[in-house]
């Protein structure tokens, strides 16, 4: 038998203390889960699509890169391929672009027209953007083109949706 | 521009820019070419949508014109006729013809459209990328063509 002797008092003390620190973080718990939540779901990264381009790969000239994912539409899932810009502008970051020009909705190419080799150029109504995307004055498109928001994982670059930016040209 | 109500609304506000209209032609045989006539079809809408994908501020992807194979082609194409009238009444300068049928070839000159014939490939033993890069090889070829006639008539 142990020297220090638990008393009746003391016992029941220290039981009901360890029952009703469990009760508490069994309460608080889930709402601290709660409140931190839209932390951790940035963290997952929302809707990252991979691509089969290396970011090693990725060079200063705007090169053509397809992605496929799963679409709902109503009830038809079907299997859509979406294409993207990628290139490095001068401050080594990655830049990816939307293919589709703003005027109307086809698909932009870069250098296709001879005339303007370092843009790019939609073949439907002659719209040109410079390098960075921003509309060429004078065509018909009116805004950039859309940006996609990229990560880098396992060397594989992942593009998320295309989002439009504000800045006029 | 496909034939969904949304980009109808767009085509009616950007009318002026959208002057080129493309019309998949769909020949439907029962029996024992039913399997062939399906393989053809399905050939023509991908590449009729990849193109439409391609060139969406300019072409109407029409829905396509759909008879059957063993009928007369004097009907056929009375028919035909009759959609190109509407077509052209509408403010349409250009008209494509997307058909995987030689018989159409002969044809061609009742036409005001431009004809395009493609052979058929059988795309069904193919995955989904191999798929892709067959028949956008193959409406890269169109998409010169397109350009080419759009420039000729500037």
């Amino acid at each position: 038998m142990s020297k220090h002797r638990v008393s009746r008092r003391q016992f029941l003390s220290y039981t009901l203390t360890g029952v009703g620190g469990f009760m508490a973080a069994g309460m608080l718990m889930p709402m601290v889960r709660f409140a931190i939540d839209p932390v951790l779901t940035a963290e997952a990264g929302g809707d990252f699509i991979a691509t089969p381009l290396k970011i090693k790969d990725i060079t200063t000239e705007p090169q053509r890169v397809d992605f496929t994912f799963e679409q709902k539409d109503a009830w038809y899932t079907s299997e859509v391929t979406n294409t993207a810009w990628v290139y490095r502008d001068e401050q080594d970051n990655i830049i990816a672009l939307s293919p589709v020009c703003k005027h109307l909705g086809c698909t932009v190419g870069w250098a296709t027209s001879k005339d303007h080799p370092d843009q790019f150029f939609c073949p439907c109504h002659f719209g040109r953007y410079t390098k960075d995307g921003t509309n060429v004055k004078g065509t018909p498109p009116i805004a950039p083109l859309d940006v996609y928001p990229l990560k880098e994982k396992d060397g594989l670059l992942y593009l998320g949706k295309a989002e439009p930016r504000t800045k006029e040209a | 521009m496909k034939w969904v109500s949304k980009d109808i609304e767009t085509y009616l506000t950007a009318k002026e820019y959208v002057d080129t209209a493309v019309i998949p032609l769909y020949s439907v045989s029962f029996g024992n070419e039913m399997k062939h006539s399906a393989s053809s079809a399905e050939f023509i809408t991908l590449l009729t949508n990849y193109l439409e994908r391609q060139f969406t501020g300019r072409i109407m992807l029409v829905p396509p014109y759909t008879y059957l194979k063993n009928d007369q082609y004097e009907d056929i194409i009375k028919g035909l006729k009759k959609w190109e009238e509407n077509i052209e009444k509408n403010e349409f300068k250009h008209i494509f013809y997307i058909t995987s049928e030689i018989e159409w070839k002969n044809f061609e000159d009742e036409l005001d459209g431009s004809l395009i014939w493609l052979p058929s490939l059988p795309l069904e033993h193919l995955d989904e990328s191999q798929k892709i890069s067959m028949i956008e090889s193959q409406v890269k070829q169109l998409l010169s063509l397109f350009t080419q006639i759009w420039h000729e008539n500037l």
